[in-house]
Formats: C-alpha cells, sequence, structure tokens
C-alpha cells in the first residue's frame, strides 16, 4: 500500500468541499521537508474557519503539533504547539484562576489559527484582539527558516502574521498572557431591546462592561426591526457567588454535549422554521431584563455545548458573513442589511451584533475597526450568490468590509485589505479567489 | 508508570487517559529510541498534569546496558514499541527490512519484557499491557513478515500471562487493528475500522481497568478476526488479503 494523502476537505461550514493533499508531522524537519518541496501550502489547524481560508494544493495540519511547552503560572503565561485548542487551553489554566483574555464565540479552534485569524471576542470594545497579548510566536517561513517573531524581534513578520490568515508561514508555538480569573462563572445581565433603536443604545450604555454582544433576529421587519436581546458580563468574584458555587469556584462540573448524529435534509431549515425558533428564543426569557450567574462555557461557548452543529445545515454546507460598518454609519447600515436579508427570506438564525472598539493600527492585518459588526448564518442555496452580492454592496456602500475567516464568495474589493503575506509558498484558495477576482 | 516506545501517539494518549482519570506517578519513565520528540511530550504532561517524568534512551537495535535500569520499577508498564516497515510488496525479500521487524517487534522486545517481568514477579504485583497486533492472529500475504513477529509476540504475552498469573502479575494483550498515526498516514484505511489513538487509549484504559487478558481496540475487530481465523486453509491460501 503505498501511502495517498489526497483527501476530501472541508471547514466548519462544509463548503466549499476539496480534494488536496493533507499532510500532519510532528518532528521540525519533516515540516521543512514538506514547504521545502512543495509550492501553494497552507497551515490548517482545527478546520473551524468557516470557507477556503485554510484550504490549499497542500495543507500542512497542526493537529499533531498539540504539545504544551510551559506554564509559568506565577505571571500566568503560557506556551504551546500551534495545535494547542483553545479548549484544551482552558482546561489547565481555569482550575488556575487564570483565562484566555481574548476568546471567539467557539473554543474549538486551535493557537495557531487565532494569531492567523487575529480572533475578537466580546471583549473587542475593551480589550481588543487576540493579538493583544501575544508576547512571541515561532514562524516557520517562505525559506524553511524559523524566526521567533516578538514586537521587538522580527516585529515586521510579527505584525504581517497576525491577522495574516497564514500566508506568511507556519505558526509552529506560541507564547501569550493570560488573564486572573477569581471564579469560572460570569455574572451576566441579558436586556431585551425592541428594535434597533433600543440597542444601539444599549451598546453605547454597555461600553463599560468587559464582555457584551447581542443575539439579533433578522427576520423581524418595520418597526421591530432589530429585535434583539443584550447580553453583557463581566468574570464573577468569589464572594458574588451563590454559596453552593462557592465552594469550588474554579472547577466546573463536566456538562452531557449531545451530538447532532448526520446531516440534516434540506428541508428541515427554511425559513418558517427558522422564524420559530427565533421567536422561541425571543420569548424565552419573559422579562425585559435578567441577572444572573452562569459558567464561562455557557456564556462564551453556547454552540460547543452540541457537537457538529454544522450538522444541521444539511450537506450542502452553509456560510458565514460577518460585516463591520464604520460606527458612525452603523445604524443606516445595519438596518439596510436586516431588511434586505428579511426580504431575501433566506432566515438566519443565530445572528450577532457587536460593537468593535478602536482597532490596533500596528495590527494592520486585523479584520476589526471601530464600527458594528453582524454576524449571520446562511445555508448554502441558490438564492445564496444573490443576496450575498446585495449585501456586499450595501457594505462597500458604507465602507466596511469583511471578515477573512468567515469569507468563501464575498466581493474581492471587501476581502483584498491583507498587506505584506505575498509569496508563492503560503497560498490559500481564498487568497488566489481573491487575488484573482482582481 | 514505565512506557515502552513513549513516541507512540497511543501509548502519549494512554498516558494522558490514566493521568486524567486522577493517575499519580512520583515518576514516569519515558522509554524512547528518539529523545529529542519525547522531550516535547514530557513537557506536556508537566504542564497539562504537574507530572514530573524521565526520558530514557532505548533502542532495540542497538546493544542494551541492563544496569541503567536497575532503579526503575513500577505497577504499571504499558508497551506501544513497534515497526511496521515495508510490506510484502516492496520488502519481502530485503533481509534488512526482514530482520529489523522481526527484531522490533518481536527478538529485541522479548528480553526487555523479560527484564520488568522479572521486577514485577518480585514485587509480586503489576499490570503489563502490551501492544501487539491483529495482523498476529494470522499471517496474510500483504505482510506477514510484520504479522509473524506480532504473532510471536502475541504467543510470547499468552505464556507470560499464564505463569506470572499466580505471581499477581497481570498481561494484557492489546489488538488494536488500525489507528490513525503517523505510521498509517495516508493509507486508505477504513473509518469505520479504524481508532483514533485518543480512542485506543480510552478503550485500552477500560480494558486495563477490567483486567482483560486479550483486548481489541474497536470491537468489531474480534469478529473479523474470528472470521479471518475460521476460513479453512485450503480456502485462505487462494485469498488476497
Amino acid at each position: 500500500m503505498k501511502p495517498n494523502f489526497t483527501q476530501k476537505v472541508t471547514n466548519w461550514g462544509n463548503f466549499p468541499v476539496v480534494e488536496k493533499e493533507v499532510k500532519s508531522e510532528d518532528s521540525l524537519q519533516k515540516i521543512k521537508d514538506f514547504v521545502k518541496s512543495n509550492n501553494e501550502i497552507i497551515a490548517r489547524g482545527n478546520g473551524r474557519c468557516y470557507g477556503d481560508a485554510s484550504l490549499s494544493e497542500h495543507i500542512f495540519s497542526t493537529k499533531r503539533l498539540n504539545k504544551f511547552i510551559s506554564f509559568d503560572r506565577l505571571n500566568g503565561i503560557i506556551e504551546c504547539e500551534s495545535g494547542v485548542l483553545l479548549s484544551d487551553i482552558l482546561e489547565v489554566v481555569v482550575p488556575q484562576g487564570y483565562f484566555l483574555y481574548v476568546t471567539p464565540g467557539t473554543k474549538f479552534i486551535s493557537v495557531g489559527g487565532a494569531i492567523a485569524s487575529d480572533v475578537h471576542g466580546k471583549n473587542h470594545h475593551a480589550e481588543g484582539c487576540f493579538s493583544e497579548y501575544v508576547i512571541e510566536f515561532s514562524l516557520l517561513n517562505e525559506n524553511g527558516e524559523v524566526l521567533t517573531c516578538s514586537r521587538e524581534e522580527n516585529s515586521e513578520k510579527f505584525w504581517s502574521t497576525i491577522g495574516g490568515m497564514g500566508l506568511t508561514g507556519i505558526i509552529l508555538s506560541a507564547k501569550f498572557k493570560l488573564k486572573n480569573i477569581e471564579t469560572a462563572y460570569i455574572r451576566q445581565e441579558s436586556i431585551k431591546a425592541e428594535n434597533l433603536d433600543e440597542i444601539f443604545k444599549l451598546f453605547e450604555e454597555s461600553e463599560s462592561w468587559t464582555y457584551n454582544v447581542a443575539w439579533i433576529d433578522c427576520l423581524q421587519t418595520g418597526k421591530n426591526i432589530g429585535r434583539s436581546i443584550m447580553m453583557r458580563g463581566e468574570h464573577a468574584f468569589k464572594h458574588q457567588l451563590p454559596k453552593k458555587l462557592q465552594e469550588n469556584p474554579l472547577r466546573l462540573k463536566k456538562k452531557f454535549s449531545p451530538t447532532v448524529p448526520f446531516y440534516f435534509p434540506n428541508f428541515v431549515l427554511n425559513n418558517l422554521t427558522v422564524k420559530l425558533f427565533n421567536l422561541l428564543y425571543f420569548n424565552k426569557q419573559r422579562s425585559k431584563e435578567i441577572k444572573n450567574y452562569i459558567d464561562y462555557e455557557t456564556f462564551f461557548y453556547p454552540l460547543d455545548a452540541v457537537n457538529d452543529w454544522n450538522k444541521i445545515y444539511g450537506k450542502t454546507g452553509f456560510i458565514q458573513y460577518q460585516m463591520v460598518i464604520p460606527k458612525e454609519k452603523g445604524k443606516e447600515g445595519m438596518k439596510r442589511i436586516l431588511e434586505t436579508i428579511a426580504k431575501s427570506g433566506n432566515g438566519s438564525f443565530l445572528a450577532v451584533l457587536k460593537l468593535f472598539g478602536k482597532n490596533n493600527p500596528e495590527a494592520y492585518n486585523s479584520f476589526p475597526f471601530e464600527g458594528y459588526t453582524l454576524a449571520l448564518d446562511f445555508k448554502v442555496n441558490s438564492k445564496l450568490k444573490n443576496l450575498v452580492e446585495k449585501l456586499d454592496a450595501i457594505v462597500e456602500e458604507f465602507g466596511g468590509r469583511i471578515y477573512l475567516t468567515k469569507d468563501s464568495m464575498s466581493k474581492s474589493s471587501l476581502t483584498n485589505y491583507l498587506q505584506n503575506v505575498q509569496n508563492p509558498k503560503f497560498v490559500s484558495l481564498q487568497h488566489k479567489r481573491i487575488i484573482n477576482n482582481n | 508508570m514505565i512506557i515502552l516506545g513513549s513516541n507512540s501517539e497511543v501509548a502519549q494518549s494512554f498516558v494522558e487517559k490514566v493521568l486524567e482519570a486522577g493517575g499519580k506517578y512520583s515518576t514516569i519513565f519515558l522509554f524512547t529510541s528518539n529523545k529529542e520528540t519525547t522531550e516535547k511530550f514530557a513537557k506536556h504532561i508537566d504542564v497539562k498534569y504537574f507530572q514530573h517524568s524521565e526520558i530514557i534512551e532505548l533502542d532495540l537495535m542497538k546493544e542494551i546496558d541492563y544496569t541503567k535500569f536497575d532503579d526503575i520499577t513500577s505497577d504499571l508498564l504499558f508497551c506501544a514499541t513497534g515497526y511496521l516497515g515495508e510490506g510484502t510488496e516492496e520488502g519481502l525479500y530485503d533481509n534488512k527490512n526482514t530482520e529489523k521487524i522481526i527484531d522490533i517487534n518481536y527478538a529485541k522486545l522479548v528480553p526487555v519484557l523479560n527484564f520488568f517481568a522479572e521486577k514485577m514477579e518480585r514485587q509480586r504485583s503489576g499490570n503489563m499491557i502490551v501492544l501487539s497486533s491483529v495482523a498476529g492472529d494470522r499471517g496474510r500475504q500483504s505482510n506477514f513478515i510484520y504479522g509473524s513477529a506480532k504473532a510471536g509476540l502475541t504467543a510470547y504475552l499468552s505464556g507470560l500471562r499464564n505463569y506470572l498469573f499466580d505471581k499477581k502479575v497481570h498481561v494484557m494483550t492489546v489488538k488494536p487493528g488500525f489507528m490513525e498515526t503517523k505510521m498509517t498516514e495516508g493509507l486508505p484505511l477504513n473509518p469505520k475500522l479504524t481508532a483514533t489513538p485518543k480512542q485506543a487509549a480510552e478503550s485500552i484504559y477500560k480494558a486495563y481497568k477490567s483486567q482483560k487478558n486479550v483486548a481489541y481496540v474497536l470491537p468489531i475487530w474480534s469478529i473479523i478476526m474470528l472470521i479471518i481465523k475460521n476460513i479453512p486453509e485450503f480456502i485462505f491460501k487462494k485469498l488476497k488479503l
């Protein structure tokens, strides 16, 4: 039997699906050999980007770079290989009273992916992107050299790699700072907003909260447009917790997580079921405002509780569409976008709205800038291309752009914002698509 | 805990499984032919589980100085050494290949296992978990050098289990079947018959806790091998397996 490394591979949206070479190694020499003998390589972590960002002719999977290297428990600094998942890190650091400074809405992403996407979370307005806390990382570049990159050393590579979507090389390991926590719980307030005016006002009022995000029902029209629930939170202190939780404030009980066993047939998700879901979700909360304490898993990673939830979108897959629109035009832009979606009948559940804070100008490849960002899931179907074109036009009109980690079909003028990443060694299908559209 | 073949992904997953289940050891002895890669694992378990370990170089293809291992004792030994080598088509008449397969999987391994078996016999307690292979259940044309070496190992383990039984030492033979490891990457393995190292470790840990004698990692392999073992020879010799 001769090995054959070509296999079907797709990311979280199950779209697109391609047949490409996938290799995974743990020895540096073998990784170097792989880089030397191929062109058009891209690193891939846990495949949690949605589209074609981590696909290429030759995919280097970091799944075997899964080891911790060091943990300075006194100063809260951890170092690990790039294939280690945020979930692995949380398991180790939370019981020691530490948390990730920045985490996206899933903990099943790799550290390499977190840097390459420069991920953001519910605290972007207060604490910025993942890169703010990265001390250094090691990068295997196009010449097969391993560079230590930090703000002082190889700083050019450091900044081009942050948010650089893997186009500067393979991140092998990284060292970054952690945040002190007293408990594994979040003090949460959730507040219902009846329309866009209310939710925008809530965002302005919630700026002093470390975490804030809104779930928005994007099928509402007319005066109900923008109906949403604002969720804001702070890491809870021990003395605030109910007595029962105070005994072991940093340990969570293992919860059962169900798995979606198969791809749902296409008819399951339609406008009606999505509408119904959104209605139930909105009315689950009876009162205008709820204050409670919830564990960090529930607050940050509600979807991680269901394994393989992407299968509910069926075999044809789905895309996630995430854009940012400058703050001053935010309300008008969002209104136009929500109207367009409601009219299209391509319902999205789980639309998430958030107000980004100021960007770090040094991290020039990072997606976020000050403004409103909306993330939507759409099932892949015949109407989708048309909807994306319409949405892209609005985003462009309002001076916004698209998050590359989610993108698989947007207009290249909205996605062609990376700088200093051109080389023939490290290229993704996404990058080729964007360049060729120009 | 003593680990032979510490760079094996199954061995590493097994160590993590034991530690996750709350196992505590003053030292885990990591025997390896490649110190550099094992060092990464040693650091990893230190960070993740506060677990101290010691790396000991052991290359079965070289002369072994047993005096260096005199002070090493433990209640639990896990052996995942193995070498697939070239299969029949590429490597049958290559004597170097054949010898290496026999040495690593059987000839040079048995004395090492004996060395630790004797220690356990003396301390009158212990568990030895050794990975053999379904390939050892019956020789098939595609890889019977490997298969015969593993068959030898399986027979050795069966005898050792019998011999150590009233000395309070338990020997478990594990027959993994297909596994998704570095050794098999790129091979067209049926995913339904293939276990990840993590799944394998879970299954082996469970079998160890219930003191099984012979364990297949995926239950389906016991059925497959039962069938393969029972095909009459006059038919079997004509099959392309």
